[in-house]
């Protein structure tokens, strides 16, 4: 089966991954978006969402936090914010930070930025989805 | 001759100053080891995001038009004889001393870069570096005749080149006393054309000292970067070339090589030359697909490069300037050592005559009864 490399970058934690795959499924700014190898060339921006890749029969999770995505026919670039496997989120801080989020949105007061806490509750929730905690 | 209790009182003063530089050398040390993890788990990020810009800036050849950061020289040369816009230099040094050279070599670097008149050939490190268009662009703009009214920083750099033209034909002065001279020169010219964004307290007295505007600084982060100050930093400096107010935006930092070397580096942040990736273009001829399109990406994609950029060379900032402080720490703390050791000796001369001495005086004595 022809496969592509997939390597993921962060800023402070090095390269997280980096692996041949058969299929990468993201969510972009234009939506879900499936990669196979020989894609052609793509730049894109990425929304905070759980990636699935499909390796060796296998399905991978791993957690982005929004990002960009370079695609060539032979290998995907993810240069993500923050990326994180299932097992290193850390569920209590994602929740008091959907909390935070949520409640900020809530008030909509003038001076919180709306965007800014828009971005952050989509994190928390994506992170909260990969666990599987349910979101209230 | 000198006094056994003088001495002693020195041995004893340098060996606090030895313990004082040990101690500073084994907190560089586990800092450096810190500072070299986020370093080293950066680089990949860097290099990837700097792969992605050159495979994007070849596509943009001829498209430069898309995006206001993106030009092409001849615009650039263009947009400069029109404009009247100011060079913006990030320097980033050290908010401490006692770490050897370290800063002053960057200063060092900054000020050939600041006061670069053409006449310095090919000191820096990375005349294969891509990215590194200041001298370039300077170079190609000091080619052009000026036309019939100049622009304040044309005149800036006329002059500034006429004067070292000058003063070269007084006497062969190297290139460093020229750049010495020029400024002295035209002190005032130059420093109206420049702006400063500095990190580390000793950049910003050491640049305020000599008179240049300086539009930001950062204080208490050199040794522990954090990616929100880049960030900042980013964000001014976006927001002024966006403007109009500056036109040239030169970033100088230490790059860490290894423990052992540290060489100032300078990289323009902006604007981007697409004529500096024509290389790159051999390799890949395809189109890209962007999604949505390019300029909502490069709206993303671009701060956010400067951003890592800035961060990444803040990190290699740390790394070098720690490093140099364990250098200069451990050199401390040896020649304390030494001088230690040469004391003693002297010390135990001295003691040794003084009783030499005595014996003498006290057979001299008893001699002299019988």
């Amino acid at each position: 089966m022809a496969t592509i490399l997939l390597e993921i970058a962060t800023p402070d934690k090095g390269e997280i991954y980096k692996n041949d795959i058969n299929m990468l499924i993201t969510r972009s700014i234009c939506g879900e978006l499936g990669i196979l190898p020989k894609h052609a060339n793509l730049l894109t921006a990425l929304l905070p969402n759980v990636m699935r890749i499909k390796e060796n029969g296998g399905e991978v999770q791993i957690f982005v936090s929004g990002g960009f995505m370079e695609v060539t026919p032979e290998k995907i670039t993810i240069l993500a914010d923050a990326a994180e496997k299932p097992d290193d989120i850390d569920v209590e801080r994602a929740k008091s930070a959907f909390q935070r989020a949520s409640e900020r949105l809530a008030k909509k007061n003038d001076d919180i930025d709306i965007d800014r806490a828009e971005a952050a509750l989509a994190r928390a929730k994506a992170r909260l989805l990969v666990k599987g905690v349910p979101i209230g | 001759m000198a006094n056994l209790q003088h001495i002693r009182r020195r041995i004893k003063s340098v060996k606090n100053i030895q313990k004082i530089t040990n101690a500073m050398d084994m907190i560089a040390r586990s800092r450096f080891n810190a500072a070299r993890e986020a370093l080293l788990s950066n680089v990949p990020y860097v290099a990837k995001t700097k792969e992605i810009m050159r495979r994007v800036m070849t596509q943009m050849r001829g498209r430069e038009y898309e995006h206001p950061f993106v030009k092409t020289r001849a615009d650039l040369i263009a947009e400069q004889q029109e404009g009247a816009g100011k060079f913006l230099f990030i320097v980033i040094a050290s908010d401490k001393g006692l770490a050897g050279s370290f800063s002053s070599n960057v200063f060092k670097s900054a000020h050939d870069m600041i006061e670069y008149d053409g006449t310095d050939t090919g000191s820096s490190l990375d005349d294969d570096d891509d990215e590194n268009f200041h001298k370039k662009n300077f170079d190609a703009l000091k080619g052009i005749k000026p036309s019939g009214k100049r622009t304040p920083k044309q005149q800036r750099q006329m002059s500034a080149t006429g004067s070292v033209a000058k003063a070269t034909q007084k006497g062969g002065a190297t290139s460093k006393t020229n750049v010495n001279v020029a400024r002295e020169y035209n002190d005032a010219d130059y420093v109206d054309g420049i702006e400063l964004i500095t990190v580390g307290r000793r950049a910003t007295t050491h640049f305020k000292q000599r008179g240049y505007n300086i539009i930001k600084s950062y204080h208490g982060v050199s040794e522990r970067p954090q990616y929100k100050y880049a960030k900042e930093i980013a964000d001014i400096v976006i927001d002024r070339f966006d403007s109009g107010e500056i036109i040239d935006v030169t970033l100088i930092y230490t790059q860490f090589k290894s423990a052992i070397s540290c060489v100032p580096d300078s990289v323009t942040l902006l604007p981007i030359v697409t004529d500096d990736y024509a290389k790159a273009s051999a390799t890949l001829k395809e189109e890209y697909i962007y999604e949505p399109d390019v300029v909502t990406i490069l709206n993303d994609f671009l701060p956010r490069r400067i951003a890592t950029r800035i961060y990444g060379a803040m990190l290699h900032s740390a790394a070098s300037e720690l490093s140099s402080r364990m250098n200069a720490m451990s050199n401390a703390t040896d020649n304390a050592q030494e001088l230690v050791g040469r004391l003693n000796l002297f010390y135990n001369k001295v003691r040794q005559a003084g009783i030499t001495n005595e014996i003498n005086e006290i057979v001299g004595g008893a001699n002299a009864l019988e």
